[in-house]
């Protein structure tokens, strides 16, 4: 692919040593960007690398300290997040931004609202958002509320609203993280299409494979500051992720020689009506354990059915030969099981309270007298979970919402190894997490393999299941299709079992 | 085809039913309260609710709550009679009660708007507050039938075509604002703020704004409110009002006002005010001990809440956005 705009034309954006500290914290050091329409650019870099404080004072949430930035060869107002929409800037951000109580029309337009003399218009709304939906190939009923849409539509969603503003860029925080494959074909090809009508699109994604599939150019950041930029076609994965982390990644996916021990747990004919059927499955001691299939197939509600968050209708779990009550996650707990949840700002977190009492809080028992909880205790070994984590904060009062998002995984899954547990569900342990961190938690769950504990892990990133799993349970639509050992496992025989295939043995 | 589906699948077409059934019961046990003089009697005590559910309709969307309605109401009515008795007439009453109304609306618009305080517990200080200066400033003193601005009391007794005159300002305030809640830009922005406050400020809407907006706008409706109140009443004292902004809230619960923001109209209110009159006055019709009443309309309140409960949870909830409790 040749753009033909990043061999002539001027940049539509250009973002020239772009400064911003919050208090004594550094965010952004000398960060660059150069934008030309018509391009699909990535910016990578690891969590904490700068990328959403620069998108952000591009979005006018943040205002930069220092540094230039020119859009369409105009020097760019930061102002207000209203002013950059107006300046022709839409960002679609990772967490969802629609209004569920809103139409779908009302969402594309909201804030600058069609109007017919003075009063707001709701059949041209409606009939301009129809119109936007399907230049975007998808069929979407504007008259319908946003409340429950799958995130992939609400993405389209943001698409439609950034092409009513008719946005020169359009930036996408991590827009794949949360949707399957097929949402991810529909997206890049939306994104393709923008593309070739002159928009410039930016690309936030921690995902390689998909930044070299979809992307034309691409600029990396480290530690607040541009370290590089590249046409893609003129790159590879390992230079990019060089970049990223500044070193050499030795090993993605640090498998230790699993120790395999005995069963410890046993799940039978596990069915809950309308959400999974007939599950059976055995874990020993040392075995990582992975369910597989496609988003939407079952592996997050059989893991609460076992943990207990959720009941289920017939079978059973048993830990350690004794049977576990459904329904009961305390009964779980302290038998020894832990979950590391899927949806870690909603429910695995306590958001505004501090990472020693986050890490601390499935101790509490332990940390107390007298009902008390000592305070000193509960730091000592917060600390120590920081310390085997490597976690990166300024100190352990700080609130856990101010850390990035690999750095929140790290609390979450240190709040629940603290417990010390026999098995350790967990649920999408890498989602949205960058390079570096990513090789750390897997390094950790694969230690605590090894020293005996059985992990069962959900993951829907095949790299991550291949790389970590000693034996793939592969689901689809509720049901069991088939179990594969780890040396007889490759990408294409999961992919065809997740998705209703047999395969020829 | 669209429209009618609309119009029964509206969050407010329950309520109205639930009226029509009120209505209907009471009306068989006792044919006296369908006659003309039973509904003027329900119109007219429904006015100030429904003045004031518009007012907090405007909040209660923004996810905010206006609880010194029912201290200021109080306070504006007997404004506006002890003005008129010393002589500043009835406009001069009207705006003092009008001044009062937007001072009031202003300092819980500026807390909550600007300095970020939860709206729950300023507009409680402000009802103490203002309750308080009101009690202070009555001093034991109660207005009259002959303090009472004659304009004002004509419009408190008399009727147009055999509707109260209280019931159609109450009317025309509702058709106006459900115009301008439906039409009008700044308007769905507190829709929006109420549905998702994050995302508003991402959307470019100047939140800050809006809310202090919101909150004068309830002050003055409520300010002159006050007038109407004296009108009907053709009396005051400094228990005035007292502890009407509950009746408030719950009028707008019951028809269908989300409390967690985002939805709800002011027909809804509307309904929801004239519904908890119709119950009030159908429970005196049928013999039943007043007690009940009350009673009845909490149940009402808490059966409101878990219908629309029940109605966000039939949405299919795949995403996170299915919680409005974050």
């Amino acid at each position: 692919m040749v753009l033909a705009s990043s061999q002539g034309g001027p940049p539509v954006l250009e973002m020239v040593h772009v400064a911003k500290s919050f208090g004594g914290v550094r965010a952004l050091v000398d960060a660059n960007l150069t934008l030309y329409s018509g391009e699909a650019h990535a910016l990578l870099g690891e969590n904490g690398a700068g990328k959403s404080t620069l998108l952000k004072a591009l979005a006018g949430v943040h205002k930069a300290d220092a540094g230039e930035i020119t859009l369409k060869g105009k020097p760019f107002e930061q102002g207000s997040t209203k002013d950059s929409i107006e300046q022709g800037i839409a960002v679609i951000y990772q967490e969802p931004s629609l209004f569920p109580d809103l139409t779908l029309a009302e969402n594309v337009f909201i804030g600058r609202q069609l109007t017919n003399s003075g009063l707001v218009d709701w059949a041209a709304m409606e009939k301009a958002s129809r119109e936007l939906f399907n230049r975007l190939g998808v069929t979407l009923d504007p008259h319908q509320k946003a409340r429950g849409i799958s995130i992939a539509d609400q993405q389209i969603v943001e698409i439609a609203k950034a092409l009513s503003t008719d946005a020169s860029v359009i930036v996408m925080d991590e827009p794949t993280a949360a949707l399957s494959s097929k949402e991810v074909e529909r997206l890049f090809t939306v994104v393709r299409n923008l593309r070739e009508q002159g928009s410039a699109v930016v690309f936030v994604s921690h995902r390689l494979d998909e930044v070299f599939a979809l992307c034309d150019r691409m600029t990396v950041m480290r530690d607040g500051s541009t370290v590089g930029s590249a046409l893609i076609s003129e790159t590879s994965e390992n230079e990019v992720v060089q970049l990223m982390v500044g070193r050499e990644v030795s090993d993605l996916y640090p498998k230790l020689p699993p120790k395999i021990g005995e069963v410890v747990l046993e799940v039978h004919k596990l069915s809950l009506e309308g959400q999974f059927s007939d599950i059976s499955f055995e874990v020993r001691a040392g075995e990582i354990f992975a369910l597989a299939g496609l988003v939407g197939s079952g592996r997050s509600e059989v893991i609460r059915a076992i943990f207990g968050i959720d009941r289920y209708d017939s079978g059973s779990v048993t830990l350690n030969g004794k049977s576990l009550p459904t329904g009961k996650p305390a009964a779980s707990m302290s038998a020894g099981i832990a979950l590391v949840p899927e949806d870690r700002r909603q429910q695995g977190l306590f958001m505004a309270s501090s990472i020693a009492r986050n890490v601390a809080v499935t101790l509490l028992k332990k940390l107390s007298t007298w009902l008390l909880v000592r305070k000193r205790r509960e730091e000592s070994a917060a600390e120590q979970w920081a310390t085997t984590l490597q976690l990166k904060f300024a100190s352990l009062d700080d609130p856990v919402e101010r850390l990035s998002g690999g750095n929140q995984q790290k609390v979450v899954l240190s709040k629940w190894l603290a417990t010390e547990p026999q098995v350790l569900i967990v649920d999408e342990p890498t989602r949205g997490i960058d390079v570096g961190t990513k090789a750390e938690v897997h390094r950790l769950l694969s230690q605590k393999a090894q020293q005996g504990m059985a992990v069962v892990m959900v993951s829907s990133e095949l790299p991550e299941v291949l790389g970590m799993a000693d034996r793939i349970f592969v689901m689809r639509e509720g049901t069991h299709m088939g179990t594969l050992n780890r040396d007889e496992a490759d990408p294409e025989k999961i992919i065809t079992l997740a998705t209703g295939g047999v395969i020829a043995r | 085809m669209r429209a009618v589906t609309n119009l029964f699948r509206a969050r407010e077409m329950p309520v109205f039913l639930a009226l029509v059934v009120v209505v209907a019961i009471a009306g068989i046990a006792n044919p006296a309260f369908l006659s003309a003089a039973g509904a003027i009697d329900i119109l007219l005590g429904v006015a100030i609710v429904a003045i004031l559910a518009v007012g907090q309709t405007f909040v209660i969307v923004m996810r905010h709550i206006d609880l010194s309605v029912g201290s200021l109401i109080g306070f504006t009515s007997f404004l506006i009679g002890d003005m008129y008795a010393q002589g500043y007439g009835l406009w001069g009453g009207l705006a003092a009660a009008l001044a009062v109304g937007l001072a009031v609306g202003a300092a819980n618009g500026f807390l909550v708007a600007y300095l970020k305080l939860p709206s729950l517990v300023v507009t409680l200080g402000a009802l103490y507050i203002v309750r308080g200066v009101f009690n202070d400033y009555a001093f034991g003193r109660t207005i009259t039938a002959a303090m009472v601005p004659p304009e004002v009391a004509w419009i408190g007794l008399n009727r147009l075509g055999g509707i109260p005159y209280l019931f159609l300002i109450g009317l025309s305030l509702v058709i106006i604002s459900g115009l301008v809640m439906r039409r009008v830009k700044a308007a769905r922005d507190l829709y929006a703020i109420g549905s998702n406050p994050a995302a508003a400020e991402l959307a470019g809407i100047p939140v800050a704004r809006r809310v202090f907006g919101a909150f004068v706008l309830n002050g003055a409706i409520t300010g002159m409110a006050g007038a109407v109140m004296l009108g009907r009443f053709n009396a005051a004292n400094a228990n005035s009002g007292l502890a009407l902004e509950l009746i408030v809230i719950a009028a707008c619960v019951v028809g269908g006002v989300t409390i967690a923001g985002g939805s709800g109209s002011v027909w809804g209110a509307f309904l929801g005010a004239i519904l908890l009159q119709a119950i009030t006055r159908t429970i005196g019709a049928l013999g039943i001990p007043q007690f009940w009443q009350q009673a009845f309309n909490g149940g009402l309140i808490i059966l409101a809440i878990a219908f629309d409960k029940y109605l966000n949870s039939r949405v299919k909830t795949t995403t996170i956005m299915g919680s409005h409790n974050d």
